[in-house]
């Protein structure tokens, strides 16, 4: 079993590259709106449809659907937004948080209304994996598509960094995160900074939701099959901190895949929780994050 | 002496009152059935097909002039694939819609959860759950299953693949009830067949990556691969392997390898899937009017809600009355072997109506049951996929 | 239709008693708890088993569930004590996933998917359907009022006005000497005893249990029963539980209404109604889900 080790370990980095999109999506919107966004689970089931469509019906390549996934979802982030979570911002963080999960009931079945249940799935070709001799560690298979994904959510990764690093409005957004006292007094519009926190969180999370499609099936639960995984590397990782839900991706993907050496498989989804329990007991900021006391 | 008396028979008078007017109200006025199935949750690509096939029989019958002369009025609830909402949608059929029968509960929980409900109203409860443990419920004859159970199944399925030359299968379980009974039994028959079972893994249908649990699978060399999945996780399960570049035999169910699943996974992925299922007589026309309605092969539970609402309707028929206990005693003798032949309920019930004997033979198999409520047994269809197509292989 | 009616009424007195244990542990003390429907689950099986394979009676698989849900209501509570309520809303969810995951998993304690069948309760198979039924609204609504009842004595209680004190402000409850670990686990575990005491009640109800059957749809049906019916007084709880439970079976009823959506299009529209009553809730509580002000002491 132990020689499963490199397998297993890759298999978990993958996953991780998978996980790293929506969980940046959503402590994005911790950051700066700071309260917890569950309605990621739809927003990411609604990415997926909105590539499917852009790739069937449109005939548009994984690429150009995946950028279609973004903007499709990260509009309908902007509008749940203000539609129905702004108004009970006064209101605190609990209620914003419970009235998302509200709305991510009514997206999914907003999705199942319009599309029925049946699994679909995109039009690219499925590739042979890559066989690896990796010497004394052993042979490992690696997956081009899983490769493939990696890339894309490290290009959205790249490209998210540099917004928020190298830009006017994404040093605006930081600073709100920071200090949205200062920030106001500074001029900066919150509402402006708001909206876009939403289009990139959401946004995010429907790109990262086709991602997940591809490789398993587009379905009005594709979102919430994965949701707790997603919360989980985002407090891991820290909630607020970018770099924080990348490494809590990687952690929580490679924690699933190893614990098949220790427990039956289908606790794997298990491994989240007490993720989430044994950092938040050992470390409460998480890795990288702010405190969560 | 007398008041005690006339009291406690006003009392009983009281309690039976349900009883005597839900009799009452079932000998005139319409019939009322009720489907029971999966429309959200885990099981909700199979509810809407099953609903559609329903629904179009029952206009079938309504068109040509009812079932003793009264219309069928058909109530549909959605069980979301959890017993906990069953039970009250099933409890709104009962009490409220007065339905004698619940047609094409799918889950096995839902299934188990219903049952008690059905047998204590008398309501017949026709389901598509394979779960062994159903039948054996205490039911009193109120239960019907079209779908052969694991026993049935899993040894046709192992009896096949020993034939076929398989030495070695590894299978693949989602976690469900029937996940260890159908490995116990495969194992069981394919040592008898010559071959090897090399070991199972359940995993938990809601994962979205299989490669640890295909890794395990793949690790022990096998030639042949049981997957025991359902549909959506059925194409996570085939493009890894496919990804991993298995070039063995794969086995699955047929109510898991349907037409949509070709449709998301690719020509190429589904490659080579051999898929079984209980199958009629392919000529039957019912199968055919079943395609036709749905617009592609049908699935095995449409098949089956198809015979369940003849069923119902024809065992009406037959009893002269349309309660679920009328239907519970005459759900046999409308396949009575010396009988006219039909495969239709309109065509059956012109039979009865003119007082001759049927023998019904559905969409799904020739649904003859035993005394538990199980099929006796059926014929299986073995189908491979092939360049992005089902053909068939073999018919047993 | 009696039928009918009075086993809605017995899931709403189950509802109402989970309503009353989230009031203690969110209303009262404002720790979130996401996670209900896990001491559900705890209580259900923990009554079924010791009935059904043990064949201990009937109270007994009741007591067992109080203690079993509270007992994990309490190591709850010490090992979140000091999240704050958006984590523990995460770590809540996650742990009624595990129970949910152990419920499949462990055969041989659970029977899995398959689900434990044939729990017993008093006059099953000898009462009618419908004496049956009325013998449980009697028994579910008593132990309702009595709960009701005495957790407005704990509410008035100085346990109840130190629980006040640290929902509002942890640090100065704190100051003021009151070991306030201690309070909150114990506000954890009672609230989750009544939860699991709501798991039990419907085990034997059903008859019935299965580890699909504990879905997190339940945990919101008992947040908006809480906040449509005013979260931290006893009668809201219960009006709340009342209310949710008409709306999720009346919704049934318009199907008739309309007959042109496809089936799954109704039942999509059914589960999208509860959130968005959630959502309406949350809108025009005045309140929305904070709990009532405390009142200031009148002078001596």
């Amino acid at each position: 079993m132990i020689g499963d080790f490199p397998q297993l370990l890759i298999n978990g980095l993958l996953a991780g590259t998978q996980l790293a999109v929506p969980a940046i999506g959503f402590t994005t919107v911790f950051a700066v709106l700071r309260f917890p966004n569950f309605a990621v689970a739809s927003h990411a089931t609604i990415g997926a449809y909105a590539g499917y469509l852009a790739n069937t019906a449109l005939g548009l390549p994984a690429g150009a659907a995946l950028l279609v996934a973004f903007l499709v979802a990260g509009a309908f982030g902007v509008a749940s937004d203000e539609i129905v979570l702004r108004r009970l911002r006064t209101a605190g963080p609990l209620t914003v948080a419970i009235a998302s999960v509200a709305l991510t009931i009514v997206l999914e079945n907003a999705v199942r209304f319009a599309f029925g249940n049946d699994p679909r799935g995109y039009d690219l070709a499925v590739l042979r994996d890559w066989r690896v001799d990796l010497g004394w560690l052993g042979r490992v298979r690696i997956g081009p598509q899983q490769v493939i994904n990696a890339g894309a959510a490290a290009i959205a990764m790249a490209v998210l960094f540099g917004f928020l690093g190298f830009t006017r409005t994404g040093k605006m957004m930081r600073a709100v995160a920071d200090n949205p006292i200062l920030a106001a007094l500074k001029g900066i519009n919150a509402e402006t900074v708001a909206r876009l926190a939403n289009f990139i969180g959401m946004g995010l999370a429907g790109y990262g939701g086709m991602l997940i499609a591809m490789d398993t099936a587009v379905d009005p639960l594709t979102g919430f099959r994965v949701m707790l995984s997603i919360f989980a590397a985002a407090v891991v990782g820290g909630l607020g901190s970018i770099p924080g839900a990348v490494l809590g991706a990687f952690v929580i993907g490679v924690g699933e895949e190893l614990s098949v050496l220790v427990f039956d498989p289908t606790y794997r989804t298990a491994v989240g929780f007490f993720a989430i329990l044994i950092v938040l007991t050992l470390r409460p900021r998480g890795l990288l994050g702010e405190r969560a006391v | 002496m007398t008041l005690r008396l006339r009291r406690r028979t006003a009392l009983l008078g009281g309690l039976a009152a349900p009883f005597v007017s839900r009799l009452a109200a079932a000998q005139t006025g319409p019939i009322r059935l009720g489907t029971l199935t999966p429309q959200t949750g885990a099981g909700g690509p199979y509810g809407p097909p099953m609903v559609k096939t329903v629904q179009s029989v029952v206009a079938e019958i309504n068109a040509a002039g009812g079932v003793l002369g009264r219309k069928i009025e058909l109530v549909s609830e959605d069980d979301e694939t959890n017993p906990d909402s069953a039970v009250r949608a099933a409890r709104k059929l009962i009490d409220v819609e007065k339905v004698s029968a619940i047609i094409g509960t799918w889950a096995s929980a839902v299934t188990t959860a219903v049952a008690p409900l059905c047998w204590e109203n008398k309501v017949m409860l026709f389901t598509v759950s394979g779960a062994d443990s159903i039948t054996k419920l205490p039911h009193n004859g109120y239960i019907i299953r079209t779908q052969p159970n694991t026993y049935l199944q899993s040894g046709m399925a192992a009896q096949f693949l020993a034939k076929s030359g398989a030495k070695s299968v590894f299978a693949l379980s989602a976690q469900t009830p029937f996940a260890v009974d159908s490995y116990n039994r495969l194992a069981d028959v394919l040592a008898a067949g010559g071959a090897k079972a090399l070991g199972d893994v359940i995993y938990d249908p809601a994962k979205t990556s299989f490669r640890s649990e295909i890794d395990q699978a793949l690790k022990t060399k096998p030639d042949a691969l049981f997957l025991n999945s359902y549909t959506p996780d059925l194409a996570v399960i085939l493009r890894e392997l496919y990804r991993a570049g298995y070039e063995g035999k794969k086995f699955t169910y047929g109510y898991a390898a349907n037409a949509k699943l070709i449709e998301s996974v690719g020509a190429e992925v589904a490659e080579g899937l051999i898929s079984f299922a209980p199958s009629p007589d392919l000529d039957s026309p019912s199968y055919a009017k079943i395609k036709a309605l749905l617009g592609n092969e049908p699935d095995p539970y449409s098949c089956q809600v198809y015979d369940h609402i003849s069923l119902a309707a024809l065992a009406i028929a037959k009893a002269g009355a349309a309660s679920g206990l009328a239907i519970h005693d005459s759900v046999r003798a409308v396949g009575n072997p010396a009988g006219t032949k039909v495969t239709d309920a309109v065509a059956g019930l012109k039979l009865l109506a003119a007082g001759k004997d049927v023998n019904f033979e559905g969409a799904s198999g020739p649904c003859k049951f035993t005394a538990l409520g199980d099929i006796e047994g059926c014929r299986f269809r073995f189908d491979i996929a092939e360049k992005g197509k089902y053909r068939l292989l073999s018919l047993i | 239709m009696e039928n009918y009616l009075l086993a809605m009424a017995v899931f709403a007195g189950c509802y109402a008693l989970m309503a009353l244990g989230l009031n203690l542990i969110f209303g009262l003390a404002g720790m979130v708890n996401l996670g209900l429907v896990g001491f559900f689950a705890v209580g259900a099986y923990a009554s079924a088993l010791l009935t059904v394979k043990l064949h201990l009676p009937m109270l007994v698989g009741w007591a067992a569930a109080i203690a079993l849900a509270s007992l994990l209501g309490a190591a709850m509570a010490l090992i979140t004590a000091r999240l704050r309520g958006d984590y523990l809303a995460i770590v809540t969810l996650g742990f009624a996933e595990v129970i949910r995951l152990a419920a499949s998993n462990e055969i041989w304690l659970t029977n899995g998917t398959d689900g434990i069948s044939a729990i017993p309760a008093p006059g099953r198979g000898v009462l009618s359907p419908l004496l049956f039924n009325l013998q449980f609204v009697v028994i579910v609504w008593a132990v309702v009022g009595l709960a009701a009842w005495a957790l407005a004595r704990l509410s008035a209680a100085p346990f109840g006005r130190v629980l006040r004190a640290i929902r509002e402000d942890d640090m100065i409850a704190a100051v003021a000497g009151k070991r306030v670990l201690a309070f909150k686990v114990q506000a954890f575990a009672l609230g989750a005893g009544l939860l699991g005491l709501a798991g039990a009640l419907y085990a034997h109800f059903n008859a019935y249990i299965a580890p699909d059957g504990f879905q997190p749809l339940i945990t919101i049906y008992v947040v908006l029963a809480l906040t449509a019916g005013g979260t931290g007084t006893m009668r809201g709880a219960v009006l709340g539980a009342v209310l949710v439970i008409a709306l999720t079976e009346s919704t049934r009823f318009f199907g008739g209404v309309i007959p042109w959506l496809k089936p799954v299009q109704f039942a999509a529209l059914r589960e999208a109604a509860i959130g968005l009553a959630l959502i309406l809730v949350l809108y025009y509580r005045p309140d929305g889900i904070i709990p009532e002000r405390i009142q200031p002491q009148e002078p001596a």
